[in-house]
């Protein structure tokens, strides 16, 4: 009978189905004990920490580490879950809200009785980690830089040059902004409707923007936030607003990637592909800045200045914090300190991702190659303008001003708002967004 | 009792997972929280709604999502009725066509999102090497200049199946002997369609109109996955202004800035909205839903 | 030409008719799943620039395996999505029967309740659920899974509800004179009889774990989480390009299982809807 046949057969496959499933789900069901059980969870870029590093870390250290890529949302979904990653990786615009929002733990005291990371040793780019409640770079030490960069440097791709009969800029003499914009525009290029060379891209497709538009501004001692950080100031202060315009130009001018001519990659890869004529990031980009394309048609170049005091410091300060709900504080460190200061520090040292975080792995940095020579040279005038902070806000997180940039710029370069009008919503969303950090702290 | 005890699993669910959860959630949406910490938690009151309505970026996205309702409903119904009389037409292959209906409605979210992403690509798509081989040096890049565009043919195309096959429930529950007695009568096969099986059929377009109508305004993770970057998706990502919808605006606002009573505050609006169009519906049912047979 | 005459005999215009739409159709529907299996065939060299594969390229499949531990994820998701389903499908089986043949006071009422969680837009309750579940600290667990499982689903409660009214009443008549209680009616006599209602809920409650992005993207991490979520992300190459050829393999091999499932079992989804009546 057909009826039996099939009862049976689905009674079976319920049952082997039901034994297959029940084991690994007994075992999923148990949480995972974050700390306290020698297993660190550590919250990072997979692309920057890869296996072997989490090996050599275990192996120094005895722990079991586990990671968890690294992701602003989940970062957030994992502390609204009460299940926060013991170690997470952040970047210097971020650590005055972690801070001020008690999410990461003060280090100091672990700080005082390292033997691997002295405080003498400290590249300047880790004082991003410093926060007294009322000024970035004051206070206690909450975390440490994996590595860092002058990120402010370009990075020059000669093909697009030669090709619009355009000058390569020097690599000793640094331009001035205005100089940039009118560069970008010459090699820009466009043909059939499909992109050739962006010109000038910047800010990792606005995601620091407001990075670049504070660094600008600290030339002449301002700040795109005033000093209590209770409210943007782009109107009303004149400096604000035409470092604003300045950058919205270049968006206007089509020679950077935006909302309306955005680029499906990131701006690394699209250098590799030959597909930019100038490109500002940082010194670490140089690791991998040549590809088949590109090998012996980049060029490093200084960076360039807003109103002739030219800085130079890193606007990421990409590294790790220690959480402040971590249930093994001790452990965590021990992973943090390895990963600072051990092994792991010396080999991303030796493979050019960044200058150290400690000084005295700065010796490390390679330079065989006539393009690593080159860069090294560039380097060194840069290490000089790069003892620089920039004041970023407590009360908000690090993508509220480039959420609201972006957003705003798609109907700005439609057309459909005008610039003044572009200002005004950022201004009120981003002091919206200060309102609602001012509460949640009750600052 | 035997009823209570045999509904109970669902009963306790319904408890523990969904009024509990739902009354926390309203008592929420009265409050700061952040998701992250109780130490700032304090009540304010309906601030929260105050806001809502005066929220620029709400209005905007749920403009957008009825825009995108009245566009994908209508066009998605019509075109799974269309299917659904094609397939059951005495032709061949009837069930080859309805299987290559139906495959879209079970391709999973992500994999449908990809499967567009590549399809309109500009440049290792189809959309656009077929249209440059008509128009030269074509290069509309779909993603970014058309992004609602897409996405409505995204949802168009995976809901369309499922749709169909409740209209080919409906067809075949109505008796052959209607239609061919229309016929005898000397009716043509558009007027049986037209004053037989459509009015007929109205109970289950009524039913297919009000669950597209709740789909379309939740829609969230189609919009989020299907932003112009191709490296990958995570669970931050702001779509296209275009694409920027209602559910999407709430779901940013808790989970990226972490405003979790702001967002509840806008997710019961929401809801209120969905309730007070299902409720006009059924006022409406009445006047052109066809009750009267029982198959 | 009349009515009688088209009826005896279908003319070539009538076919093209009754063909040329469907067919259509048929193409339209397919093509970006065409495309999807053309492009997963590539030589990545050969995207953007090549049409159609000179060789087809099925290390790709190769590559879209290792490259990305897709076993590892595609178990968490078969796990996950059998666990459900097989969990939901008992309950909403045993909650639907008690709704079609049980009554007591409030029952109405009760089945109102059901249809109406169905309703609320889904965030409204995952969100104070998320929050709930954080609390219990049972994130990063499957525990939010089997207890969506444990208290069925309404879709199936009512798929089930609609499905056992239609039985004959003498079933349970009968056996009640045997003796038996009610549940030993309900697994004797209406989960034999409810093969498609079976089959089509315990595939609809698979596909929704199969195919769900958010919750597991925000309530697992990557060790446990799922192949969709592991699929959301592109496949790069080691400089962080995409490889759009290696990742059409991957979600080809993401969706090919549930597609080759569904050629084979979409009768038993119709005769399942069929049978249920969705007009209640």
């Amino acid at each position: 009978m057909p009826g039996t046949t099939r009862r049976e057969v689905l009674i079976g496959a319920g049952a082997l189905a039901a034994a297959a499933v029940a084991a690994p789900i007994l075992a999923a069901c148990q949480p995972a004990k974050t700390g306290g059980s020698g297993k660190v969870v550590v919250m990072t870029d997979p692309n920057e920490f890869n296996d072997d590093d989490r090996k050599t870390l275990e192996a120094a250290t005895k722990l079991k580490i586990e990671i968890v890529p690294s992701n602003l949302t989940t970062l957030y979904a994992m502390w609204a879950a009460g299940n926060p990653p013991d170690v997470f990786r952040v970047q210097a615009a971020g650590v005055p809200q972690y801070i001020s929002r008690k999410m990461v733990k003060n280090l100091q005291p672990y700080f005082a009785n390292s033997k691997l990371l002295k405080p003498d040793d400290l590249a300047p780019a880790n004082n991003f980690y410093k926060w007294d409640g009322k000024q970035v770079g004051k206070g206690d030490l909450y975390g440490m830089v994996k590595d860092w960069s002058p990120d402010f440097t370009l990075f020059a791709y000669t093909t697009a040059f030669d090709d619009a009969g355009v000058k390569v800029p020097s690599d000793t003499t640094p331009l001035t902004y205005d100089e940039l914009r009118d560069l970008a525009k010459k090699v820009n290029k466009k043909a059939a409707g499909k992109r050739v060379y962006w010109g000038f891209v910047h800010s990792n497709n606005d995601a620091w923007i407001d990075r670049t538009a504070m660094n600008m501004l600290a030339e002449k001692q301002q700040s795109l936030y005033t000093d209590d950080f209770s409210k943007i100031a782009i109107s009303s202060n004149p400096e604000a607003t035409k470092v604003i315009r300045y950058l919205y130009d270049l968006a206007a001018d089509g020679v950077n990637q935006t909302p309306i001519d955005p680029s499906p990659n990131w701006m690394g890869a699209d250098f590799n592909e030959g597909q930019i004529a100038i490109l500002q990031y940082g010194y670490w980009y140089s690791a991998m800045a040549e590809s088949d394309k590109t090998k012996g048609k980049t060029v490093f170049l200084p960076a360039p200045t807003w109103a002739g005091v030219r800085r130079d410091p890193t606007m990421t300060a990409t590294g790790w914090v220690v959480s402040s709900q971590t249930k093994d504080a001790d452990a965590a460190w021990a992973v943090f300190e390895q990963y600072m200061g051990g092994k792991p520090a010396q080999d991303r040292a030796k493979s050019g991702w960044g200058v150290p975080g400690l000084k005295s792995l700065y010796s490390q940095m390679p330079q065989e190659s006539a393009f690593q020579k080159q860069v090294q040279k560039v380097l060194q005038g840069e290490l000089s303008k790069s003892d620089f902070i920039l004041q970023f806000n407590p009360y908000i997180g690090e993508e509220t001003f480039a959420t609201s940039w972006k957003k705003n710029l798609e109907p700005a370069l439609k057309g459909q708002i005008t610039f003044e009008k572009f200002v005004q919503n950022i201004e009120a969303e981003v002091n919206t967004a200060i309102a609602d950090g001012k509460r949640i702290i009750g600052g | 009792m035997t009823f209570y005890l045999l509904i109970s699993p669902w009963l306790l669910g319904f408890v523990l997972l969904s009024a509990i959860p739902l009354v926390g959630a309203f008592v929420m949406s009265f409050t700061n929280y952040d998701g992250l910490n109780l130490d700032y938690l304090r009540f304010v009151g309906p601030d929260n709604y105050a806001r809502a309505l005066g929220d620029a970026d709400a209005q905007y996205a749920l403009g957008r999502t009825l825009l995108l309702m009245l566009v994908v409903v209508p066009v998605g119904l019509v075109l799974q009725l269309a299917l659904a009389l094609m397939v059951n037409q005495p032709i061949r292959f009837s069930n080859a066509f309805r299987t290559i209906f139906y495959l879209p409605y079970v391709i999973p979210v992500v994999a449908g999102v990809w499967i567009w992403k590549i399809f309109v690509d500009p440049s290792g798509g189809l959309v656009n090497a077929a249209l440059g081989v008509v128009l030269p040096d074509f290069n509309v890049r779909w993603l970014v200049e058309y992004p609602t565009f897409v996405l409505a043919l995204l949802t168009i195309w995976g809901a369309a199946g499922g749709g169909m096959v409740v209209f080919l429930a409906g067809l075949q529950g109505i008796p052959a002997e209607y239609r061919e007695a229309a016929m005898i009568d000397g009716a043509s096969r558009t007027q049986v369609t037209r004053f037989i099986t459509l009015p007929l059929l109205t109970p289950v377009i009524f039913f297919n109109l009000v669950t597209g109508i709740i789909v379309a305004l939740q829609i969230l993770v189609q919009p989020m996955l299907l932003s112009p970057g191709i490296l990958g998706l995570n669970p931050g990502t702001v779509p296209p202004r275009d694409n920027y919808f209602y559910v999407v605006h709430a779901y940013i606002e808790i989970f990226t800035k972490q405003l979790f009573g702001y967002g509840s505050a806008l997710l019961w609006l929401l809801f209120a909205v969905v309730l007070g169009l299902t409720v006009l519906l059924f006022k409406t049912s009445r006047r052109w839903v066809f009750y009267g047979v029982e198959p | 030409m009349s009515l009688a005459l088209a009826r005896r005999r279908t003319s070539p215009a009538q076919t093209g008719v009754r063909y040329g739409p469907v067919v259509v159709a048929a193409i339209a529907f397919a093509l970006p799943i065409f495309w999807l299996l053309v492009t997963s065939l590539k030589k990545q060299s050969e995207y953007g620039s090549a049409l159609f594969p000179s060789v087809l390229q099925w290390a790709n499949y190769e590559l879209a395996v290792e490259l990305a531990d897709f076993g590892h994820f595609a178990t968490n998701s078969l796990v996950l999505s059998t666990a459900y389903a097989l969990l939901a499908v008992l309950v909403s089986a045993l909650v639907g029967y008690g709704f079609a043949r049980h009554s007591a006071p409030g029952r109405g009422k009760l089945f109102m309740l059901v249809i109406a969680t169905w309703m609320v837009p889904n965030l409204v309750l995952f969100v104070p659920q998320f929050v709930l579940f954080a609390r219990l600290g049972l994130t990063n667990t499957y525990w939010p899974w089997i207890l969506w499982g444990l208290s069925g689903s309404p879709f199936a409660i009512f798929l089930f509800r609609q499905f056992f009214a239609s039985f004959p009443r003498e079933l349970d008549d009968a056996a009640e004179v045997d003796g038996a209680g009610p549940l030993r009616i309900f697994l004797q006599i209406y989960m034999p009889n409810a093969g498609p209602a079976i089959a089509a809920s315990a595939i609809f409650m698979f596909l929704w774990v199969w195919g769900d992005w958010l919750y597991p993207a925000l309530l697992l991490r990557q060790d446990n989480t799922t192949l969709a979520v592991r699929m959301a992300n592109a496949y790069l190459d080691p400089h962080g390009n995409p490889l759009q050829t290696v990742t059409m393999a991957g979600v080809a091999l993401y969706v090919l299982p549930l597609i080759a499932f569904f050629a084979f079992a979409q009768r038993f989804i119709v005769r399942g809807i069929v049978t249920t009546g969705i007009k209640g």
